[in-house]
């Protein structure tokens, strides 16, 4: 039985899933039970690794547990380090996350997906990201500090100091409400290879492979650089409406799922006017004017501000460089990803959908010397 | 919302004239409307590439161009060369597979896929597996020919010494049978993550990584593993017959899609009894024990010896070496990803299936951790 073919998959089930639902008629987003709203600002991207993987929150000693183990596995393999090397400074961060990853994880004999190779996993993402950014500059590597949470961490490898409790509580934030979504294209990509009966980080090389890609997670700089032409908020209107015109796309919008508010952005918006004012007051300017022309196009269409738009602006706030937003994006969802690769494995069957033949009839081929 | 079909089962996820796979009657078609029987005896790898990429088999001309383009590409760039010398020699070929390709195609931009770029990569893969199989041996790596074919190139650098032309046309044959097959997973997580808007190199990575897996590419490997344990025709027999007893899967025997005798495995089959007669003997009376016990299992099950088990013993008649077999799947396989990738490129859409809930019900609230 074939049914007929839907552009995207979308609204095909894929999976079944007990680790996070979209609810995009409510705008509810739910990590294993719970609603986003009340994880994001509670709730260290540790806990929310640990209920991904394992279902429910940690107790204190668990927790402990995972973060002592995530510290143990900050430091790369002396290969790891020597491809780190290999690569020209001015590489993509995304294609440098994906070989090292790819090193970090080279393997004599295929393994199964468990939780302490998505620990491990999850641990060595800041590490790679952080040793890159040192070498661009040209500066030092910075060693990992055991004591430190993993939003504090990634922080201190990046900056060589540590940063305010309230700028690793928004990268924890950020990081937590990034950590895992339905079945998006990375986190799909991550299934389809998990169904072969491949290993965990063949899986997470081919999700930051889809990551990479403008229409999933590598959107957010966009963002940016597109405020940085708008320039100020009195400018808004009139640019956006000139770059209509020119069939621009506005950077920020359109979700395929949310119907209402996503939960995420409207967290981050928050963040933002706390952290980032100079950002805050372009962006609401933008997307009120962004909104307002998207309605008079489409009026059949819902609102639909989605997650990158006041990400960018909160990992700016951070002090992120904007090459390294999408990479942190990885940070995140990894813990995700690699939770789906574990439920896939543990329920598997090998996702090898039908195509429908577009081609000509079968005819024969003609020999190579009548080809004229 | 449509139903769940595990494995994505009978749902069409995409249009593609590349090649599709006719199960109900036992045929491969490959683009332009060849069946693959029809291929066999008159195109080369090369041409079938060409064909992957075109839709029409190359002139003379063209074919002669395209081979000079393909052995221009066989050299690792120092990136991919960094990475390989990172990895301990007694890697997983797949995993330094990945790995090299991920360090060959990093960049400092974001580019669309391009037929150039698909040329490159598909060139290059036998120059890794050439120096995959060196440095397992404790040799040097041996330099790519320009004046040697695809399949004679790889060759020369696992061996360093000029091949058997009737090897190399094993090796070739085997190359043209394996290079598409319609929405296969591997295939599929390429065009996921093209489905981003990612890159060439991602797209190929992610393939690499499904395609490692031995429910999918790994079962070349499988094969040959249960023919070696079974070791003689004699001994078919019994071994089967106790490892039917014991509950155990037999390598090489079952497909989703075909309903007769697989092409591909008919041409391989006749193919053995050249390569490797010796091995013809055990796999033609594994083969027949194989599917009694399976016929009297489930008779209303169809015929079922897959590309696999035949593969096995062509490869192994070729002197490719067992541990490489799934990277010469890749090598074939390369051109027909690539040829995907950038047939979806002309109606990109984000493939973003949906999932089924079956976690808690969403809302419960979250304990504080001093009290868990």
């Amino acid at each position: 039985m074939t049914t007929a073919y839907v552009p995207g998959l979308e609204g095909i089930v894929a999976s079944q899933t007990a680790i996070s639902m979209v609810d995009g008629a409510n705008g509810r987003l739910v990590y294993q039970g719970y609603v986003i709203a009340d994880l994001a600002e509670e709730m260290s991207f540790e806990e929310v690794a640990f209920l991904l993987w394992k279902g429910r929150l940690p107790s204190g000693a668990e927790l402990e547990g995972l973060s002592l183990e995530l510290a143990g596995h900050r430091t790369l393999t002396q290969g790891a380090n020597i491809a780190l090397d290999a690569l020209p400074v001015d590489t993509d961060p995304m294609d440098v996350l994906r070989s090292v990853v790819s090193v970090q994880g080279v393997e004599h004999k295929l393994a199964k997906p468990t939780i302490p190779l998505a620990i491990h996993a999850t641990a060595s993402f800041p590490t790679i990201l952080a040793m890159f950014y040192r070498r661009q500059l040209g500066l030092e590597p910075i060693q990992p500090r055991r004591e430190l949470g993993h939003a504090a961490n990634y922080l201190y490898m990046l900056n060589g100091k540590e940063s305010s409790p309230e700028v690793v509580r928004a990268l924890n934030t950020y990081l937590v409400l990034l950590a895992d979504h339905g079945m998006n294209a990375s986190t799909f990509a991550a299934r389809v290879i998990a169904s072969t009966e491949s290993d965990l980080i063949s899986s997470l090389v081919g999700a930051i492979g889809a990551l990479k890609g403008p229409a999933h997670g590598g959107a957010p700089a966009a963002v940016i650089e597109q405020l940085e032409l708008i320039g100020t908020a009195d400018k808004a209107e009139q640019w956006m409406r000139d770059a209509r015109k020119r069939k621009v796309k506005f950077m920020g919008f359109g979700h395929r799922i949310y119907r209402v508010y996503d939960p995420r952005a409207k967290i981050l918006k928050e963040m933002c006017r706390r952290m980032n004012p100079k950002f805050y007051d372009l962006a609401t300017r933008v997307e009120e004017v962004a909104l307002q022309i998207l309605h008079e196009e489409h009026p059949e269409r819902p609102q639909s501000t989605n997650v990158e738009f006041y990400s960018a602006g909160v990992l700016q706030a951070i002090g992120l460089p904007r090459e390294f937003f999408t990479p942190t994006f990885a940070v995140s969802r990894v813990a995700g990803w690699s939770a789906h690769v574990i439920e896939q494995a543990a329920n598997n069957r090998i996702i090898r959908p039908q195509s429908e033949y577009i081609g000509p009839e079968p005819r024969k081929p003609v020999p190579l010397a009548q080809r004229g | 919302m449509a139903e769940f079909s595990p494995g994505l089962e009978g749902v069409v996820a995409a249009e593609t004239a590349v090649s599709e796979v006719d199960g109900a009657n036992g045929r491969l078609i490959y683009r332009g409307g060849y069946l693959i029987e029809d291929l066999v005896p008159v195109a080369t790898y090369e041409e079938v590439a060409h064909l992957l990429w075109h839709g029409e088999l190359p002139t003379e001309k063209e074919l002669d161009a395209l081979r000079r383009q393909m052995a221009a590409a066989r050299k690792l760039n120092p990136s991919a060369r960094g990475t390989l010398a990172a990895m301990d020699s007694q890697t997983d070929p797949m995993d330094v597979l990945r790995t090299v390709v991920s360090a060959q195609g990093a960049a400092k931009a974001l580019t669309k896929p391009t037929l150039e770029e698909a040329i490159a990569l598909t060139a290059i893969f036998p120059t890794i597996v050439g120096a995959t199989w060196r440095r397992r041996q404790g040799g040097d790596v041996v330099e790519p020919r320009d004046d040697l074919g695809h399949a004679a190139n790889l060759l020369w650098m696992m061996e360093g010494k000029e091949p058997d032309p009737e090897r190399v046309r094993w090796v070739d044959t085997y190359l043209v049978l394996l290079a598409d097959h319609g929405l296969n997973a591997s295939t599929f997580a390429a065009r996921v993550v093209a489905s981003t808007g990612s890159d060439l190199t991602s797209c190929v990575v992610g393939a690499i990584a499904a395609l490692k897996g031995p429910a999918h590419g790994g079962a070349t490997f499988a094969a040959r593993s249960m023919l070696d344990k079974i070791g003689s025709a004699d001994n078919a027999e019994k071994w089967l017959t106790d490892a039917h007893t014991r509950h155990e899967r037999f390598s090489g025997f079952g497909h989703r899609v075909y309903r007769t005798y697989d092409p591909r495995a008919k041409i391989l089959r006749e193919m053995a009894k050249n390569a490797a007669p010796e091995l013809y003997k055990t796999a033609a009376r594994t083969e027949e024990v194989a599917l009694q016990i399976l016929h009297e299992a489930h008779p209303e099950r169809p015929n079922a010896t897959n590309v696999d088990f035949w593969a096995s013993v062509v490869l192994t008649g070729a002197g490719i070496p067992k541990e490489l077999f799934t990277t010469l799947f890749a090598t074939s396989r390369v051109s027909g990803w690539t040829a995907h990738v950038l047939e979806s490129l002309s109606d990109l859409r984000i493939i973003r299936p949906a999932s089924r809930w079956i976690g808690p019900q969403p809302g419960k609230k979250p304990v504080q951790l001093a009290k868990r």
